[in-house]
């Protein structure tokens, strides 16, 4: 009885001690935490001040110099406020709506450096520095009680689950969501771009059911006995489409057909693939054969990359008497490496089709574009969207530098402003 | 005799060494795998390439090989044929034994000729060409570990369809001036992701979940733009069911 007192008294110390244990790792961890989130706070009014003070600093100037330097803090800080507000635990409309606005701060910054349209810059930032102002205060009060020194977590953790209408933030959102549609409305090449994303401009009478299965199997006629499931997008959807399901023994996969005039979106399938591998000329050709068998003519091959078990193609329109590749109308292909069976198709950015404009092209001196070492490889004609969703047509240059290890680079050049519109070193 | 024998070994360990494992296809910017590894190490055995031996055929072993057609009188087309490999491997050594093992150990290292190979290994920070894949230019193997993981985690029981759907979330939010501009900020965003806080993030993700993210990454998007995604049967916040919905894959229902 004596030894069983003895044992149950050091069995009740140990449980005693790794509940404390326990209890006190949980404690330093909320701790951390806590500090964390308190130090992106403090990080994020910090800036939210620099970045009122820099707005209002920056209409003080006419002089190109003295306000490029005031845009590119404006940028800088614009960024770094984002990051901080992104690691703290805001309920979801607080931060998208926040987000959203400091993008729009960054970037209007950025593109007035870029352009030079000083006088633009002055009219939309006027109202924005009254309107930063304001959401400073209100962002003061909305988080006055996260500053109280108690070390409380839960208070963090709670304002997460809590509903907007409930929570301290309920003026900050209000106040990011009308300052997002007064001072940044959405400008023409951005409504644009919102409704090709959506196929607003899809005209063509709707299809049914019935005839979504025939345009899957006409285009897939290797898995036409497959079993289908078919679903319709729900009602919000901005554009409606048939999700087809798709199982024949190892294949498993889906297909979106849109309703207006039953465009292939996209096609993917899974199944097992074997070790053997086709040429790469093999795997070429099938793809060709396939892209004319369904119906895409005016495509060619922009880009091959070969992985374990599939190759993915990139298959781009061209357009105009210099064949000129309109990037964002591709075509992306999955073929496997086995058989060169068609393992996916996404042609989403097809059917979306972009209007192509008039546009002037002013020919470049290479040499005296580039520095002495480079060597410029291949010029392309081409057309991308810029920075603010407009398509434009640009040089598309693959140059190298010439150094041991060859570092190789993609270019793209505004073909009327000679402005650089990316810049990307090659793998 | 003993003289002999050992003679004909050096001479059969030195034919091994410099055999070629070429396969007979042809060889061109874009391909991954074996032979890239062997065309790699034997431009770098003659010092024409200097980049990674990681068995991707991208721009630093195009012009490499461009170089040594160039320099030994073949057609210059960046394409390893026939004669372009036979001449290269005439002209230089190839110790696949030594090279898989670095790339399987994921060492770092180089293969250039008349240098010991023992000094030319540095053990860990290389790619594992078992879990290398190539990617588009503006994406990282860290950018598909890390959305594998968060692939794996959040989607591992649904068909393969929803795991690219989830995949592309990530992406579209990548995409939307809404999120942050990284992907490792959009995964790690204050309880954006189920799987981060449980922890089922730091699960090892398969090999289904990262052909996932590679499709994903190459342009399919099965949520059809979509920004969220959540199980109407486990989601508690009111707000997810205000967002307008696009079409449920499985469990999840993916929304804007």
């Amino acid at each position: 009885m004596k030894n069983f007192s003895y044992l149950l008294g050091l069995f009740v110390v140990i449980l005693a001690f790794v509940a404390y244990d326990l209890y006190d790792k949980n404690k330093q961890l909320e701790r951390s935490v806590h500090a964390s989130y308190t130090n992106d706070l403090s990080t994020a009014t910090e800036k939210l001040s620099l970045l009122h003070r820099s707005v209002s600093q920056s209409l003080l100037f006419q002089d190109e110099r003295a306000l490029t330097t005031e845009l590119d803090n404006i940028w800088r800080l614009s960024s770094e406020l984002r990051k901080s507000v992104s690691n703290l635990p805001l309920q979801d409309e607080v931060q998208t709506q926040w987000m959203r606005y400091l993008g729009r701060i960054g970037n209007t910054a950025k593109m007035t450096a870029d352009s030079g349209d000083f006088n633009n810059w002055q009219s939309t930032m006027e109202p924005v520095s009254a309107n930063l102002n304001a959401f400073a205060e209100e962002w003061n009060v909305a988080t006055v009680s996260f500053y109280e020194n108690n070390g409380d977590f839960n208070k963090w953790s709670a304002n997460k689950a809590m509903e907007i209408k409930d929570s301290p933030f309920l003026g900050a959102s209000k106040q990011l969501k009308s300052y997002n549609e007064t001072d940044f409305p959405l400008t023409a090449s951005e409504s644009d771009f919102e409704k090709k994303r959506d196929l607003e401009h899809l005209s063509d009478q709707p299809i049914t059911k019935k005839q979504a299965i025939e345009k899957f199997k006409k285009y897939f006629p290797e898995i036409s006995d497959a079993a289908i499931t078919v679903t319709k997008s729900r009602d919000d959807a901005p554009y409606p489409f048939y999700h087809i399901q798709f199982i024949r023994g190892t294949r498993v996969g889906y297909a979106d057909i849109t309703e207006k005039g039953g465009h292939l979106l996209s096609f993917l399938m899974e199944r097992p693939v074997a070790k053997s591998a086709l040429s790469h000329e093999e795997i070429l050709d099938t793809a060709k054969k396939f892209m004319k068998k369904v119906g895409y003519e005016d495509v060619v091959i922009s880009e091959t990359r070969e992985n374990h078990e599939a190759w993915h193609l990139v298959f781009t329109r061209v357009y105009g008497e210099d064949n000129a590749l309109v990037y964002p109308d591709s075509i992306q292909l999955k073929i496997a490496k086995d058989n060169a069976e068609i393992l996916g198709i996404s042609a989403m950015e097809y059917v979306q089709e972009e209007k192509i404009p008039q546009q002037a092209a002013l020919p470049i001196n290479w040499e005296t574009f580039f520095a002495d070492n480079v060597k410029v490889e291949e010029v392309k004609n081409i057309y991308t969207a810029d920075n603010t969703f407009t398509l434009r047509k640009c040089y598309e240059v693959i140059a190298r530098i010439d150094n041991n290890f060859q570092d190789t680079f993609r270019i793209v050049i505004d073909a009327e402003t000679h402005r650089v519109v990316k810049n990307e070193k090659l793998k | 005799m003993k003289k002999l024998i050992y003679l004909m070994a050096i001479v059969s360990l030195s034919f091994s060494i410099n055999a070629s494992a070429f396969s007979n296809q042809d060889v061109q910017r874009g391909a991954f795998g074996d032979d890239v590894v062997e065309l790699q190490a034997r431009l770098q055995y003659i010092s024409f390439y200097h980049g990674a031996i990681d068995g991707k055929f991208g721009y630093g072993t195009y012009w490499a090989l461009r170089e040594f057609q160039e320099k030994y009188g073949l057609p210059v087309d960046g394409i390893a044929g026939k004669a372009t490999k036979d001449k290269l491997a005439n002209n230089s050594d190839f110790d696949k034994a030594y090279v898989d093992k670095q790339i399987k150990s994921g060492n770092r290292f180089t293969y250039y000729g008349g240098m010991p190979l023992d000094q030319q290994v540095k053990n860990g920070g290389g790619s594992n060409s078992t879990s290398s894949m190539q990617l588009p230019v503006k994406y990282s193997e860290q950018d598909l570990q890390l959305m594998a993981n968060a692939v794996y985690g959040e989607a591992r029981g649904e068909a393969y369809e929803g795991q690219v759907a989830v995949a592309a979330v990530i992406l579209n939010r990548l995409e939307s001036p809404e999120f942050p501009d990284t992907i490792s900020e959009i995964i790690f965003q204050p309880l954006a992701f189920t799987a981060v806080a449980d922890g089922q993030i730091w699960l090892e993700p398969n090999e289904r979940a990262k052909q996932a993210v590679l499709d994903a990454i190459n342009g399919w998007d099965p949520s059809e733009n979509a920004l969220y995604y959540f199980n109407p049967v486990t989601a508690t916040s009111k707000w997810i069911w205000s967002r307008p919905q696009i079409k449920q894959i499985g469990e999840h229902i993916f929304c804007l």
